[in-house]
């Protein structure tokens, strides 16, 4: 085993190992924000194996995008819906058991149909496009067959629907339809 | 077949517009029930009187027309006037809906036509502020256009088309007085027994008219038969080689025998009678039709119209024979005991209808004298039983009781009704010069002629016992001295229902001298020979009219006198009286064999595995939906999170199951 | 079995992340709870692409351009996410997952 050979291995398990740590974190905290926390660590590490895999520039995507952009969006979420010393109700115990049976029943059934498939693996060192980022543009504005310009546009367009809807849902009601609604949200709020 | 007499139809309005007959009624009764009766019920009554007159006088005509066209003892050929194909389920078995014109159907048509106009007159008088007027005139329409269908059908599935329709005016007529539990019990009574016998008549059907179609598909049409017949058509059926050859296959005599069940339950005959005795819950002047025109006389016009085939079967009609002569003479002694002076004339029908089918039983193909005989009773009986219920009728609407021993002495009060009902009474009795002494005559000749002596003898001493129990209800009824106090307010009937009286009084009396068999007979489908006659070496009337005198004689002994001489006679017969009265316990065989045999062994288990069983399979079916949806409710949380839950749970499922089939 | 990590171990590693999503998703009370776990299985449903990219597919970059567009997704999901768990809150004054049951039946 060669010197970059183990730097890539002990990487490898030590991110490992803090993410997973991370997520479980995710998963079971009290405190809704410092799940977000946590989160926002799995996705830093989520950057790191981009890197492991040779994924530079989505690596940094990641990191601009998920920890810059959407992890702020959940804190923001976490801020407006309760307060940062909010403590979360653990799930019931068949909740919680039922939790474990499944995800555990999925994990089982992934890795036994993983072992059992040869995958067609690539040449161990095949040649990789000298600049990625380059190729990723060229390949997300192509017209050819292996062009994705529709896709890229159709993703464009949900961004857009999905900020304007956002807009739209979340925007405090008209005038005149919040006094109705806000008793009926009162009634609401009381019968809940 | 004659061409002149063809072309001298052909011109006839009343052949070629036969179909008139029975649409008007029919035309009237949807004019009047639709749109008359709710604005006037007068008008209703008198729309519908008119149309059946119209009707009578068209059929008239026609029997002019028909007969100048084929003078007496000429050939009579059955001709279809008009018709249209109605079903067709192959080249064989066609249905056409048509008027057949030939002796048979004209005499019935005169008959229905004749004696329904009458009663519809008469009932605009009886119904009077009656509540239903109009309902009453609407079924009376409807009544008569079934009757009318079924004489004229051109093929046996148009007539048992009408047949149903028949009974079910009749069940609507009898049941007219629907607020009266007994009259709604005599309705369904009616319907039940003449259905269950119409049941083995509409079997009857499709065994010939399957055997028909067989033999037409193997051996072609018939000789001497169109090419377009079908298997259904009567022309077909009477074909005395296509009635030869079934009876070479054997199914002639069961077939036969099915659809005389079905005419012995309309005609009320032994021992589907039972219905007949009860429809007198209906208005009077609907037993009058019923009785005298046209329900009862529909088993008779069925086995008529068959007779050629029939006559192929000589145990078919030997079965027709002997049950006709058992109920001539069991309704006959039933008669003599009965009070209700509707139900003494209903078993009289009975007893009357069983010369009529013993009549045409005793007849072969060789020997139709008594086809013809059967039919000109028919003919005379129509008259002069309409003539007794009507006048019975007459009696019944000014004195208000049916007991004949709350009546007496009507005969000053009511005159005319008085003479007519005589009239009447001397027909039925066979008392020269009536309408009854012909054919009754003829009747016990043909059997006489055709060696059936036990029959021979029942007829005449069913003449005997006719006469008694006729007169019984006379004396009774007109003479001696008033029993009870409404006699003493009776008066005589309205005019519309003497006018009708009078009319059937005169031709009581005149219609036994017509010639009949010159205009109906079967002799020329099988001989060419018209003259069927036998008489059997000695004038046979004066036997005859001797039985009936001897009756009268009784009766007068018994009834006529101050003396009260019946009582001491009932009294010494004792308990063959009671059972005699009781008429022979037939109703409580019959509700012994329904309510402990068949309700308690057959219905009541069938009923238990319906509801239980059957329902209970569909209740549980219900049920069991219900429940498991209401169970699977509760998996319906609204909690996402576990619909989550099961839906990895389901996608691992998936993948095993993938996996053990794939493995 | 080499500790080198191939790519057995490279998939073990995002199924698991996923499985914990997974348990987050069905466990979890608070609805943004819910929603980061919801991150976690697009974030390893991306890492499942590039994984099968870089050993799979190695010249072509197909798997990268995928993993572009479910982050494009996720960022899109965690907009309407948190629009529609503000708007809840205003109306129930509260984002418990397991007390918005209008679904129940």
């Amino acid at each position: 085993m060669n010197p970059a050979e183990l730097t890539h291995t002990i990487v490898f398990y030590g991110l490992a190992l803090v993410s997973i740590v991370a997520a479980l974190l995710v998963v079971t905290v009290k405190r809704i924000f410092r799940a977000a926390v946590a989160l926002a660590t799995v996705l830093v590490c989520g950057a790191g194996f981009y890197i492991l895999l040779d994924y530079d520039f989505i690596a940094g995507i990641q990191l601009l995008v998920y920890v810059g952009g959407i992890v702020i969006l959940i804190v923001f979420a976490v801020m407006l819906t309760s307060s940062l010393e909010d403590t979360e109700i653990r799930p019931s115990k068949s909740r919680k058991a039922l939790g474990i049976i499944s995800s555990l029943g999925f994990l089982a059934t992934a890795l036994i149909a993983f072992q059992s498939t040869s995958f067609p693996l690539s040449a161990p060192t095949p040649e990789q496009p000298s600049d990625v980022a380059l190729e990723i543009g060229r390949k997300l504005l192509g017209y050819g067959s292996d062009g994705y310009v529709l896709p890229f546009e159709i993703i464009s367009l949900l961004l857009l629907s999905a900020v304007i809807g956002a807009i739209v849902v979340a925007r405090n009601p008209l005038k005149k339809s919040s006094d109705l609604s806000g008793q009926s949200e009162q009634s609401d709020g009381s019968a809940t | 077949m004659n061409e002149l007499a063809n072309n001298a139809l052909a011109n006839s309005f009343a052949f070629n517009n036969a179909w008139l007959i029975p649409a008007l009624p029919f035309f009237s009764f949807l004019l009047v029930g639709l749109f008359i009766r709710p604005y006037s019920e007068k008008l209703a009554g008198i729309v519908a009187t008119l149309s059946v007159s119209t009707s009578a006088a068209l059929s008239l005509w026609l029997a002019f027309d028909y007969f100048s066209a084929f003078p007496a003892g000429a050939e009579h050929p059955a001709l279809v006037s008009w018709s249209f194909q109605w079903l067709r389920y192959n080249e064989y078995l066609v249905v056409n809906v048509g008027t057949l014109i030939d002796s048979l159907s004209i005499l019935l048509m005169v008959v229905v036509t004749f004696v329904s106009s009458l009663v519809h007159l008469y009932s605009i008088g009886y119904m009077k502020g009656e509540d239903g007027y109009g309902r009453y005139f609407t079924y009376l329409n409807l009544f008569t256009f079934s009757m009318l269908g079924l004489v004229v059908a051109p093929n046996i599935l148009q007539t048992y088309i009408f047949w149903e329709l028949v009974g079910v005016s009749s069940f609507l007529l009898i049941g007219f007085y629907y607020t009266k539990p007994s009259a709604v019990a005599a309705s369904k009574k009616a319907f039940i027994v003449t259905r269950f016998a119409d049941l083995f008549f509409l079997v009857g059907i499709l065994l010939i008219a399957v055997v028909g179609y067989n033999l037409m598909s193997l051996f072609g049409v018939p000789n001497g038969l169109p090419e377009n017949v079908s298997a259904f058509d009567f022309a077909f059926i009477t074909n005395s080689g296509v009635s030869t050859m079934m009876n070479n296959f054997g199914i002639l005599t069961p077939a036969l025998i099915l659809i005389f069940i079905g005419a012995a339950g309309k005609s009320a005959l032994f021992p589907l009678h039972i219905w007949l005795p009860d429809a007198m819950e209906g208005p009077t002047p609907v037993s009058a039709l019923i009785h005298a025109a046209t329900m009862v006389v529909a088993g008779v016009y069925l086995v008529a119209r068959l007779f050629v085939t029939f006559a192929a079967s000589e145990s078919a009609l030997l079965v027709a024979a002997y049950l006709g002569a058992f109920t001539c003479i069991f309704a006959a002694i039933i008669a003599c005991t009965q009070n209700d002076i509707k139900r003494v004339l209903a078993y009289s029908t009975l007893s009357q209808i069983g010369y009529m089918m013993f009549a045409l039983g005793v007849a072969s193909a060789t020997e139709t004298l008594g086809y013809t005989a059967s039919l000109f009773h028919l003919f005379t009986h129509a008259f002069f039983k309409a003539l007794l219920f009507l006048g019975a009728g007459a009696v019944i609407h000014s004195v208000h009781t049916n007991n004949i021993w709350n009546m007496g002495g009507l005969a000053k009060k009511m005159p005319i009704t008085n003479i007519t009902f005589l009239i009447a009474t001397l027909a039925i009795s066979g008392v020269w010069p009536f309408a009854g002494f012909f054919s009754k005559d003829e009747i016990i000749a043909a059997a006489f002629g055709n060696h059936h002596y036990v029959i021979f003898a029942i007829g005449l001493l069913v003449a005997g016992i006719t006469a008694f129990y006729m007169f019984r209800i006379y004396i009774v009824t007109f003479l001696g001295k008033a029993r009870s106090e409404a006699v003493d307010h009776a008066h005589e009937a309205p005019m519309t229902m003497t006018i009708p009286l009078m009319i059937l009084a005169a031709l009581t009396a005149v219609v036994g001298f017509i010639h009949f068999g010159d205009y109906v007979s079967v002799a020329s489908i099988i001989t060419g020979d018209a003259t069927g006659h036998a008489e059997g070496g000695f004038p046979i009337w004066i036997p005859a009219l001797l039985s009936g005198l001897t009756g009268i004689g009784i009766a007068w002994f018994m009834y006529g006198g101050e003396k009260d001489r019946a009582t001491a006679v009932t009294e010494k017969l004792g308990v063959i009286y009671r059972v005699i009265c009781a008429k022979f316990y037939i109703d409580e065989i019959y509700q012994f064999i329904t309510h402990k045999i068949i309700i308690r062994f057959i219905s009541t288990p069938i009923a238990w595995f319906d509801k239980r069983i059957v329902d209970g399979g569909v209740d549980l079916t219900g049920w069991l939906t219900r429940r498991s949806g209401a169970t699977l409710s509760h998996l319906q949380t609204g909690q996402t999170q576990t619909y989550a839950a099961w839906l990895i749970n389901g996608v691992i499922a998936v993948v095993v199951i993938i996996w053990l089939y794939a493995s | 079995m080499s500790f080198v990590p191939g790519l057995f171990h490279w998939l073990c590693l995002s199924t698991i992340l996923f499985s914990i999503g997974l348990y987050g998703v069905m466990t979890r009370r608070n609805a943004v709870g819910v929603l980061m776990s919801v991150e976690l299985l697009l974030n390893s449903a991306a890492m499942n692409f590039l994984i099968f990219n870089h050993f799979a597919a190695k010249p072509f970059i197909d798997g990268a351009v995928m993993a572009l567009f479910i982050i494009a997704v996720a960022a899109a999901e965690a907009v309407v996410a948190m629009a529609l768990f503000v708007a809840i809150f205003r109306s129930r004054k509260t984002v418990d997952v397991t007390q918005i049951d209008t679904l129940k039946g």
